[in-house]
């Protein structure tokens, strides 16, 4: 029982044995429809011979045959199955060996154990009954046994003959007597009157020729038979007148034959305790001889039972063995299946298997553990996913603000209470031209600059750890060669609980702004020193024209007097000429924009250039632009001015370069133009735009200004940067399509 | 168990050697003749090569041998099956009786004893036996016999009749023989 339990254990519970497939089930039932067919055709056949062979059974009854038949049966069909059994199971545990599978060595060193412990002592056993045996008919048969048994019956015919000489007087006087009888006196009568005067267990017979008893006087029926019947069969052997004797087991008798082949008979009976001993001295001497005959299939017989009780005793040990190995395998192998199972990350698995020895504890601490694993890797699933979700959700408001912190023009860093970066947006880093991987996680004191560090000292400082203490500053910082005015917004950082959690610095870049600014304030100025210069400048020039007219006749010796008069002509004229540079900057009309090939109206300009300034090479570049919204006018007016620029640096030859591109990321096209010419140095890169700045002779620095003007009413912006290996880049992009102000 | 065994090896043990060994004349009936008449059939016929050395030891040492005979009458037909028209079957077995130092036959009705072997012998191997028939015989038709025997049973003391009662210790069958028997 216990072992079937152990394989619907198994069945359930193994891996490589799941529920088998019809396939193999159909498979199994043929091989048992063939095994049980192979035994019933066993035990029929056997049945056949044993029926057959049993008609010799002698004396042996019907039922007996009947009921050993079935034992023998059984006994047939119990060793077919034990051997079925125990080869079927040893050719298993070859394969399980073979296959590799968890438990098979040890059950299979434990089966062999049992087998080999087993096996030694049985073929003592075996060798020794076996000699015992042989040793013992040997003896019987070979020894002084027979010479015993033999004597034994010499002496007991001998005493029978013995008495049947002594009967041979008797049988003499009877057979006198008969021979005398007169015929007036019967058979009979003379047989009574002879057998006066004897003992009362000797009696008379007289036989006839055919052996037939003609008169009997007081012999017993079947011995007076049996006497017949030998003397018949002595016809003719056996001379007239002579006395002779027969003996039987119950009786011994004297025959005398008479003349006319009759026969007179005195037969003593031998008391039935005597004649069984007789018998049974008779029945041992023809045993032995039987045995002495049968020597040999006799011992084969014993030898052979004593091989089947051998095989019954090893199949009986190899059966125990294989199923206390598996009592004890078992368990370990769904124990080691079970922590393999575990291991893969199956917590699932329970081991049905239940015994009150140290294996079921073993079992059950092993269910008991997977349940707790099972518990426990839920509630860390469980925790895993409100983490997951958790994280999710920071993950999704992380990219959220880092999106905002991208697209925003500010630019952010946050350090943390440890006073380490804790981010830094893509503003930020372009603004300060440093690199987030390299700064990333370190502590800010370390990463500024070491000019920049008495305004974040400062800043700091006012902060200090205040939760929510905000402090906004403007600073001016040079970055690289370049110097931008950054507005800085400095937050401490306040936790749920209130406590410090670090530092958020905003900075914008006021530059471009301020640049603004200046360009507009620069404008006003203009548009009232033009005004204010313009009106005089009329009647200056009238009155000094009215006073050559009528005083150069008269001072035609007067050198002076003309070339007072033209110098104030010329001078008025170039007023003129400034005040109308003057009044086209501050009068710069709000650009009239439509869509349009930028790279025509560029194209167009650059070949103006081309045919007024040959010694220089122009090149004109243009990529793949879509259309742009832009006033021509405005754009090629600042284009002529940077080329005019270009022109002025390079003198009579150089190469200068326009290339117009499109930046689909953000939206906008760039116009470059770059030259190499001498370059302008770092020191004045932050005044080139800014009004009445110039390095040119008699240039009167209005010619960027207007780019500058011009790039920001297109809502762009214009840089100005070095050119490799030489001379200077200017750039100015703006949106392909602006977008509409208000 | 010890049954078994037995079987098991005495069909080795005494199928081999009779496979190995010099093939012993076969059993047989010779001169079947006799005669019908009314509703019996009177056969006579001779049993030859039924007792091998190994049996006359046995049967001098005390066992007890039987044989078992069919006797069947039949109506032959020219172009028909032969119809079995009586049958009958009976034993006849001989003892060696150590202590009176005859030999007992038993005929079935009643037991001769007899002094010697050789008498004995033929006692077991001659026959002449009536058979009753299902119906009166037609003159001047032709009536055949057929005889067979098979040793019957083999007497051997209690002991080892336990030992051998499965076993037959000799192997004697004869075939089916035939003799034209008269109907005058």
């Amino acid at each position: 029982m216990g072992e079937r339990r152990h394989f619907r254990a198994m069945k359930k519970f193994l891996p490589g044995k799941p529920d088998p497939s019809p396939e193999k089930d159909r498979a199994k039932k043929k091989r048992e429809r063939i095994a049980i067919g192979i035994v019933a055709v066993l035990v029929a056949g056997l049945t056949i011979l044993e029926a057959r062979l049993g008609a010799i059974s002698g004396k042996v009854g019907f039922t007996s045959n009947i009921i050993i038949f079935a034992l023998i049966n059984i006994n047939v069909i119990l060793i077919v199955l034990l051997i079925f059994l125990v080869t079927r199971n040893v050719f298993k545990l070859i394969l399980d060996r073979k296959r590799n599978i968890l438990g098979a060595k040890i059950r299979s060193r434990l089966v062999l154990i049992f087998i080999s412990f087993s096996l030694l002592p049985t073929i003592i056993l075996f060798i020794a009954a076996t000699n015992i045996t042989t040793t013992s008919i040997k003896s019987w048969i070979g020894g002084r046994v027979g010479v015993a048994l033999t004597s034994a019956l010499d002496i007991a015919r001998g005493s029978l003959e013995r008495e049947a000489g002594n009967l041979s007087v008797v049988a003499d006087r009877a057979a006198t007597a008969v021979l005398r009888k007169g015929t007036k006196v019967s058979l009979r009568d003379s047989l009574d009157a002879a057998r006066r005067g004897l003992p009362s267990d000797v009696s008379l017979l007289l036989v006839s020729q055919t052996g037939h008893a003609e008169v009997s006087g007081g012999v017993r029926g079947e011995i007076a038979e049996e006497i017949g019947s030998r003397l018949k069969g002595e016809e003719g052997t056996i001379r007239s007148q002579d006395v002779t004797t027969i003996v039987g087991e119950s009786y011994a008798s004297a025959v005398r034959h008479l003349p006319d082949g009759r026969a007179v008979v005195a037969v003593k009976t031998i008391p039935p305790r005597e004649a069984k001993r007789i018998r049974e001295i008779a029945n041992t001497y023809d045993e032995y001889h039987q045995v002495r005959l049968l020597d040999d299939p006799i011992r084969a017989s014993y030898i052979a039972t004593l091989i089947l009780i051998t095989l019954l005793v090893v199949f009986a040990a190899s059966w125990m063995g294989i199923y206390l190995a598996r009592q004890i395998t078992v368990p370990v192998q769904m124990l080691a299946e079970g922590t393999q199972k575990v291991a893969s990350g199956n917590l699932a698995v329970r081991l049905d298997y239940r015994s009150d020895d140290e294996f079921g504890h073993l079992v059950g601490s092993f269910n008991r553990m997977t349940a707790d694993l099972m518990e426990m890797k839920k509630s860390l699933e469980d925790a895993n996913v409100s983490l997951s979700a958790t994280f999710e959700e920071l993950r999704r408001r992380s990219r959220f603000i880092e999106t905002i912190l991208t697209n925003i023009s500010t630019g952010v860093i946050v350090i943390d209470r440890g006073g380490r970066i804790a981010m830094i947006n893509k503003v930020a880093e372009r603004m300060l031209a440093i690199k987030t991987d390299k700064v990333l996680g370190k502590p800010y004191k370390e990463v500024v600059r070491e000019e920049h560090y008495d305004v974040v000292r400062t800043l700091s400082r006012e902060v200090g750890e205040m939760p929510g203490k905000q402090v906004e500053r403007q600073v001016d910082l040079t970055i690289g060669t370049k110097r931008i005015s950054l507005r800085v917004s400095v937050t401490a950082l306040q936790g749920d609980d209130g406590e410090y959690m670090g530092l958020v610095v905003a900075f914008d870049d006021l530059s471009q702004a301020m640049r603004l600014q200046r360009i507009m304030a620069w404008r006003e100025v203009a548009r009232r020193i033009a005004h204010e210069i313009r009106n005089p400048l009329t009647p200056i020039q009238l009155s000094t024209e009215r006073l050559q007219k009528k005083f150069a006749a008269s001072h035609e010796d007067d050198s002076a007097f003309s070339e007072c008069t033209q110098t104030i002509l010329s001078e008025v004229g170039s007023l003129k000429s400034l005040v109308e540079e003057f009044t086209r900057f501050a009068r710069m009309p709000i650009p009239a924009f439509k869509e349009g090939n930028l790279g025509e109206e560029l194209r167009v300009v650059v070949e103006t250039f081309r045919t007024a300034h040959p010694g220089i090479t122009w090149e004109f570049e243009e990529g793949e632009i879509p259309p742009v919204w832009f006033d021509p006018f405005q754009i090629r007016r600042a284009v002529t001015n940077l080329l005019e620029n270009a022109a002025a640096a390079l003198g009579k030859q150089g190469r200068c370069v326009v290339q117009v591109g499109h930046e689909p990321a953000r939206g906008s096209v760039r116009v470059s133009v770059g030259d190499d010419g001498p370059g302008v140095p770092p020191g004045d890169r932050d005044r080139l735009f800014e009004p009445y700045f110039s390095r040119k002779e008699g240039g009167m620095g209005l010619g960027l200004a207007i780019v500058s003007a011009i790039a920001s009413d297109h809502q762009g912006t214009v840089k100005v940067r070095d050119n490799v290996p030489k001379g200077t880049v200017f750039e100015i992009e703006f949106p392909v399509r602006p977008k509409k102000e208000g | 168990m010890r049954y078994v065994a037995i079987s098991l090896i005495f069909l080795g043990v005494l199928v081999a050697p009779g496979l190995s060994a010099a093939a012993p004349p076969k059993p047989r009936i010779t001169d079947i003749h006799g005669q019908a008449k009314g509703r019996t059939a009177h056969v006579q016929f001779t049993l030859r090569n039924a007792f091998t050395p190994g049996m006359m030891e046995a049967l001098k040492s005390g066992i007890e041998i039987s044989f078992k005979t069919v006797v069947r009458v039949q109506r032959h037909h020219r172009n028909w099956f032969d119809t079995t028209v009586g049958e009958i079957t009976f034993s006849r077995s001989v003892r060696y009786d150590a202590l009176s130092r005859v030999y007992r036959l038993n005929r079935g009705k009643d037991v001769e004893l007899l002094p010697d072997i050789f008498t004995a012998l033929a006692g077991m191997t001659r026959y002449e036996v009536t058979v009753p028939l299902y119906h009166e015989v037609t003159r001047g038709k032709k009536y055949r016999a057929l005889v067979r025997t098979r040793l019957d049973k083999v007497g051997l003391s209690d002991p080892l009749r336990s030992i051998f009662f499965f076993s037959s210790l000799w192997d004697v069958e004869t075939e089916w023989a035939r003799g034209d028997i008269s109907a005058p």
